[in-house]
């Protein structure tokens, strides 16, 4: 009973080298597998992530036509007496507040910025007092200070700053509309330079306090939208439910920040089909890898497999003498590629990779502005595992079956 | 008897400068609307923009009917085919390589018109400039050499873009010679210049003017009319869809 695994395990043993060059092989593409998963899965999360902390909320309520033209950032389809719907939602115990989103021509001066120039911008203004319960722009500011309440002043992401050559102190006019369409300038001092994790911020961000931009634009007591935040666990559901009668009764929508997020949302869809593609790529090549040393190692041993069935070992026995060698190859395989991708997702877990460069010089939709984490996710170990196991006595299978079809003097003679 | 003659020709001088300083600013404002309303109204023309990134000329054929009814069809090579018609409260646009109506409405009005300093909104703006604006004469003022009315004009409107317009309107022609435009703070925002003027059938037609954008560095949009034909006549449906689209 014990004898044919008993001489597996000898076997496996007795080619040694054999044995190691293989389970390396199984190893290193198991490891692959885990890193490269790691890798895309806490890219999304950490985009998530940052996506609801610097840009959506959980959830934001919105008048029922602008979401539809949220492009155009059009200020005529406003929450109505938003803060009242803000102090019933804090009655709530939700952390809610109001911000208001335009579009504006900004325009800077030669002296002190480098050459005159103007861009279109997306300008946010901001409640100073409450924006940080439900986003993180206040932990972000890397110089300068932060906004306050009233005062002529903005903050401007980092990357846009730098592109302009901007820093704190500097002037610049914003040209924009107001609620009633008539044309209105805001002259504005850099107050500070956000640097935070999240792209979008980085490059685009021009925040103004909210007092400021409602006067300027005669936006009395209206917001665009009231954003809450809300927990990122199973209770969120619960809560936009519980949410979405007082959007009613205000005929309001209550959109959640798959919906606000939606271009990040479809974006991350066809980048995990993408990143699958990528998976099944690391899976074949470690696959072939696998599957080509298990080969060498059957064919290797044709002679072998000739001597025994001319023995008189039967084929049954032979074949399953073979399988349980690559079972064994694929455990010790698998387990090194576990072991070893444990140790250096640690380092990615805990360090990342510094994308900083790349995510600034160009676009790739993911919510990360410098380093990039991997994540721990128990399912794909296990996965990982079997599958490599699993796949060596696969690919054993067949050379196997081929050698046991040849004539036994031709076993033999096999060079 | 010389003296009484010399004092009837003061008196005639100080008489008829106090008619016209009587003028009130909306009568000077509902004769420069006069000066510029035409049944109907053919022009050939270009429009020049000007800004950091160099000069584009874009060429057209405009056709108009009162204040109300405007098609403008581009003929420069790359924008050839393209036509924008303005009726009383629509506007529309005429890709003719999609073969495609758009209806402009809300903030895409507020888009610049081929990159000039003119937005589509500009275009919606008619002549009836005392229902949408509260006007005060202000003074007089010389501006190229030319005696003007400086008027005031505050937006009643709110279908209006600019709040506040300071207009200098030449006594003699009621042309603006020069219209300075502000934002609701009252910062300047653009200012228009009258380069020339023709006289047609008893009417001071402005051929070529500059709209400069103060807040931008040396950005600019020239509008000039080449050909002017007055009273053509247009048809039924000229100013329709079908028609745009033609």
């Amino acid at each position: 009973m014990t004898f044919l695994p008993r001489m597996a395990v000898k076997n496996l043993f007795r080619y040694g080298r054999r044995t190691i060059i293989t389970a390396s092989a199984i190893a290193f593409g198991i490891m692959c597998f885990i890193l490269i998963d790691s890798l895309l899965k806490g890219l999304d999360e950490d985009s998530q992530r940052n996506l609801i902390w610097y840009e959506t909320g959980s959830a934001g309520f919105f008048h029922p036509e602008y979401w539809e033209d949220r492009a155009m950032l059009p200020l005529d389809r406003p929450v109505d007496s938003s803060e009242n719907l803000v102090a019933q939602l804090r009655a709530r115990n939700v952390k809610a507040v109001s911000r208001i989103d335009f579009a504006g021509d900004m325009i800077v001066y030669k002296d002190p910025f480098p050459e005159d120039g103007n861009l279109q911008v997306k300008v946010t203004g901001i409640d100073v007092e409450h924006d940080s319960d439900v986003f993180r722009l206040k932990d972000n500011v890397a110089s300068g200070r932060y906004l306050e309440a009233g005062e002529d002043g903005v903050l401007m992401g980092q990357w846009l700053a730098k592109d302009l050559g901007a820093e704190v102190g500097y002037p610049l006019t914003i040209v924009t509309r107001t609620f009633d369409g008539y044309f209105q300038t805001m002259d504005l001092e850099i107050v500070g330079i956000l640097e935070s994790d999240n792209p979008v911020v980085n490059r685009y961000g021009m925040y103004v306090p909210l007092d400021t931009v409602r006067y300027a634009l005669d936006m009395d007591d209206y917001a665009t939208g009231v954003y809450v935040s809300l927990p990122r666990d199973s209770r969120e559901a619960a809560m936009l439910a519980e949410l979405q009668p007082l959007a009613a009764d205000a005929g309001l929508d209550l959109l959640d920040w798959r919906i606000l997020g939606a271009d990040y949302v479809d974006l991350a869809a066809a980048k995990r089909s993408g990143s699958s593609s990528v998976l099944f790529l690391v899976f074949l090549i470690a696959a072939v890898g696998i599957s080509n040393t298990i080969l060498m190692s059957v064919f290797e041993r044709i002679r072998e497999l000739g001597m025994m069935r001319a023995m008189g070992m039967k084929n049954k026995s032979i074949r399953n003498l073979f399988l349980m060698e690559a079972a064994g190859i694929g455990f010790t395989g698998s387990l090194g590629g576990v072991i070893l991708g444990a140790l250096v997702n640690l380092f990615l877990v805990n360090k990342g990779i510094d994308y900083s460069e790349t995510m600034e010089s160009g676009d790739m939709g993911y919510r990360i502005s410098a380093i990039a984490y991997g994540t721990w996710d128990p399912t794909t170990f296990i996965t990982a595992f079997v599958i490599g196991t699993v796949m060596a006595v696969l690919v054993a299978w067949l050379p196997t079956r081929r050698a046991l079809k040849l004539d036994i003097p031709v076993c033999l003679r096999y060079n | 008897m010389k003296n009484k003659k010399t004092t009837a020709i003061l008196f005639l001088l100080f008489f008829t400068a106090t008619l016209l300083w009587s003028q009130t600013a909306e009568e000077i404002i509902r004769k420069v609307d006069e000066q510029q309303y035409f049944a109907t109204m053919k022009t050939t023309g270009s429009m020049i923009t000007n800004d950091r990134f160099g000069t584009k000329k874009v060429d057209y054929i405009s056709w108009s009917e009162g204040n109300d009814n405007f098609i403008i069809e581009f003929t420069s090579a790359a924008e050839r085919g393209q036509k924008i018609l303005r009726t009383s409260d629509e506007l529309f646009l005429y890709y003719p390589d999609a073969e495609e109506i758009i209806r402009l409405q809300g903030a895409a009005l507020k888009q610049s018109m081929m990159g000039s300093d003119i937005s589509y909104e500009d275009m919606t703006a008619g002549n009836d400039t005392l229902r949408q604006y509260d006007v005060e004469l202000k003074g007089s003022e010389t501006i190229d050499g030319k005696d003007c009315f400086v008027i005031q004009m505050t937006a009643k409107s709110r279908k209006v873009p600019y709040p506040a317009q300071t207009l200098w309107i030449e006594k003699e022609t009621y042309v603006p010679e020069q219209v300075r435009y502000f934002s609701k703070s009252g910062k300047l925002l653009k200012e228009m210049r009258v380069l020339e003027v023709r006289e047609m059938e008893g009417k001071v037609i402005i051929s070529k003017m500059v709209l400069e954008d103060k807040l931008k560095k040396n950005s600019s949009t020239e509008m000039v009319l080449d050909e002017i034909e007055i009273n053509p006549v247009l048809g039924r449906d000229f100013f329709s869809l079908d028609q745009l689209a033609w």
